[in-house]
């Protein structure tokens, strides 16, 4: 019997982990690396170096990579940063700090890059390089890859938010809208935020369909599953009931008189 | 008659189950010692002990009620001692595979394994399907015993009269179920159905894992799946001890049976219905859950749980009361499960109160209530069986032996050990958490109090379960 045990379990182990790559489905970026704290590293800004701890300490900050050669989503990202933030009008107190991660940029050149978005005299928003940049991306979960045929990075557009105690209370990735950048303004502020995913293309089962525009439910294909147990017992209690004489039959002359 | 084969695999059941509940017990006493300060743990080896511990204890004892209706049965009904057989041969190896998956994968979800959190693989890239494979062979073996085990009860009796519908419409009715037929096709029903829930739960697991990605689980869906099996589950275990409380309490006492009545039949046909709606009080903090079904969770509780616990505690009550009971280890552990089933009960149903629930809802009240009716409550029942049992193997039941130490320390060692648990929770002291900063010192101080008691309940239980196992092994030597 031993033996037979220790074959069924090395058969398991070996068929599982053949057929399976676990990571390969999962990108959850925008909840990874949530609640760790951000790196403390110097920032060279155009009022002078800092450290990232007494920008935060001060007020939440909301945290974009960017590199000014970009040729890609940089600079639409920063400009829908801007001009959501500006729809929003909150008034919240943060900070929006805008980071190189390109070595080759210099302070002057993010300046000219706030002097394109008219941000150069914004308070809220600062522009800096650090000369630790890979562990502040590296902090913040954010991996760019350089493609040197292009000379450009490949990279996400990624918004961080930082809290008072420099924690990582949530990401974005990619061009979002109003109500996901007030989200991340709630979640700086240590606000607690009601979240669940929402069906998705490839979630063929769902409990419920949801209409974000008129925010009503229906019911979906998944809540079947609810069901199914009960129908299938059911169903098994059926079949049991036409079975039962037969087996009572059968089993007669086996069973001892009942005890009342 | 209980056959000689059907003793021995009685007898390895137990052993196997005991000896699982000593260790479950150190690793529960382990954990309480980890959230006091008093031992260093690593974060991942509390979460390894209590997923473990979660999910042995929740399997042993639906097992141990198991174990015990089928040998009942046998008083009724020809029994299948190879089913036995095969139900352990799964568990065993099923358990093999959940410890490895623990133990030396390092997989640490909690019993619940609750979506997503068996995919973010923080432990052994194989111990995730090691993990969702034993409970697959937990459930096929556990889903062909029960199925198995309602085939044996539907030899004697027809459907209707197994649910003692005939009960409900005459007085006198030609057939008479007795009221442990009943509780227990009640309670193998609800285990076959959270098991098919169970099945489609882990096709959903299986299909997101091998699929790398191109069919997702909503996680409500799974939520709603893992929590109709798993509260179902726990329910249904502890009626399975209710059942053999019905057919051994009166017996060992000196008493007349209990007699089925309309009032005793239309409890367990509710309860049967209400159980399995009950789990939406798992939800409250789902807000996307619609308010119906949070509405629907919160009657359920109350309708599940009242008319058994309150017929049964009656039943019990009129027993004892004023009569000249024959007092054993057997029916005291009867009796004190009955009182810890109560006080699980109210807690619960304390709980399950969608007002209340906004302040207990994952604080240690919750570990409180389901310690409460399982450790003092199902744990005592099966416990009463298998010392009933045992002396049965052993040729005769002791009635003038003391054991009056072993249940000092089991009533001051058990109650002390989920008071500790209640007052953390009444404080707010959340669940689930390794270890308590500064500011929760009162989740502290409980826990090293709670380990204490904890080894006083263990000291009671070592005593009695030495005596069953001896007793148990001899069987094996008999012929």
């Amino acid at each position: 019997m031993y033996k037979g045990i220790l074959f069924f379990l090395i058969a398991c182990l070996g068929f599982t982990d053949a057929i399976s790559d676990p990571g390969a489905g999962y990108n959850l970026s925008e909840e990874k690396g949530l609640y760790a704290k951000i790196a403390d590293v110097p920032l060279n800004t155009g009022s002078g170096n800092i450290r990232l701890p007494e920008l935060y300490q001060q007020t939440p900050v909301m945290l974009a990579f960017i590199f000014t050669r970009c040729t890609g989503i940089c600079n639409p990202f920063l400009l829908h940063l801007k001009d959501n933030l500006e729809s929003l009008g909150s008034k919240e107190k943060f900070k929006v700090l805008v980071v190189s991660f390109d070595p080759a940029d210099s302070l002057s050149d993010l300046n000219k890059l706030a002097y394109r978005f008219g941000l150069q005299d914004n308070d809220q928003w600062i522009f800096a390089t650090t000369p630790q940049i890979s562990k502040l991306v590296n902090s913040a979960g954010f991996y760019p890859v350089w493609d040197s045929s292009r000379q450009q990075f490949d990279h996400d557009a990624l918004l961080v938010g930082i809290d008072k105690e420099g924690l990582i209370t949530k990401k974005l990735i990619g061009l979002r809208d109003v109500k996901s950048l007030n989200w991340m303004i709630r979640s700086i502020h240590d606000e607690f935020m009601l979240s669940y995913p929402l069906p998705r293309e490839n979630m063929l089962f769902s409990c419920f369909s949801y209409d974000p525009v008129t925010g009503k439910k229906s019911p979906s294909f998944g809540l079947l599953f609810l069901v199914l147990p009960a129908i299938l017992t059911i169903m098994l209690l059926v079949w049991f009931a036409y079975q039962s004489p037969k087996w009572r039959l059968k089993s007669a002359q086996e069973i001892p008189p009942a005890k009342n | 008659m209980a056959s000689l084969s059907l003793k021995k695999v009685s007898s390895a059941w137990i052993i196997t189950i005991l000896t699982l509940f000593i260790c479950a017990i150190v690793f529960g006493i382990l954990m309480r010692l980890n959230q006091g300060n008093d031992i260093k743990l690593s974060p991942n080896g509390f979460y390894t002990l209590m997923t473990t511990h979660g999910l042995t204890m929740i399997g042993i004892w639906t097992v141990a009620g198991m174990v015990g209706i089928q040998y009942l049965l046998s008083r009724y009904t020809t029994v299948s001692a190879k089913l036995n057989v095969f139900a352990l041969v799964l568990t065993i190896i099923g358990v093999i595979m959940l410890w490895i998956s623990t133990f030396v994968g390092n997989f640490h979800t909690g019993w619940t394994f609750l979506y997503p959190f068996p995919f973010y693989i923080a432990w052994a890239k194989w111990a995730t399907p090691l993990f969702l494979w034993s409970l697959a062979v937990l459930g096929i073996g556990w889903f062909v015993w029960s199925v198995g085990i309602l085939v044996e009860i539907l030899k004697k009796y027809s459907l209707k009269q197994a649910f003692a519908w005939q009960h409900l419409s005459k007085k006198d009715p030609e057939v008479t179920t007795p009221p442990f037929i009943l509780i227990a096709t009640v309670s193998l029903v609800g285990i076959i159905l959270c098991l098919i829930t169970a099945v489609i739960l882990l096709i959903l697991f299986f299909a997101e894992y091998y699929s790398n990605g191109s069919f997702k689980n909503d996680p409500l869906l799974m939520k709603n799946l893992t929590y109709f099996f798993g509260h179902t589950l726990a329910n249904e275990a502890l009626y399975l001890g209710v059942a053999l409380l019905y057919e051994l309490l009166p017996e060992v006492s000196g008493r007349p049976k209990f007699k089925m009545t309309w009032y005793i039949a239309l409890a367990w046909n509710f309860t049967m219905i209400f159980v399995l709606t009950a789990f939406f009080h798992h939800m409250y903090m789902d807000f996307v859950q619609p308010l119906g079904f949070q509405m629907v969770g919160q009657l359920a509780s109350y309708f599940a749980s009242i008319p058994a616990a309150a017929v049964s505690a009656l039943s019990v009550i009129f027993l004892v009361y004023g009569n000249k009971i024959k007092w054993s280890l057997t029916n005291i552990l009867f009796f004190i499960g009955v009182i810890g089933w109560m006080i699980g009960g109210i807690g619960a149903v304390i709980d399950a109160t969608i007002s209340n629930n906004i302040v207990l809802h994952n604080t240690l009240w919750v570990p409180a209530h389901f310690h409460t009716y399982n450790a003092m409550g199902n744990v005592l029942f099966c416990l009463a069986f298998f010392w009933w049992v045992a002396n049965e193997f052993a040729g005769s039941q002791e009635t003038t032996k003391s054991h009056k130490i072993t249940i000092g320390l089991m009533l001051i060692g058990g109650f002390g050990f989920v008071l500790m648990f209640y007052i953390a929770g009444a404080a707010s002291v959340p669940r689930r958490f390794a270890f308590y900063p500064n500011e929760l010192q009162i989740g502290m101080t409980t826990a090293t109090w709670a380990a204490f008691f904890a080894t006083l309940y263990l000291i009671a239980m070592l005593a009695i379960i030495w005596e069953i196992v001896r007793k148990c092994i001899r069987v094996f030597y008999s012929s």
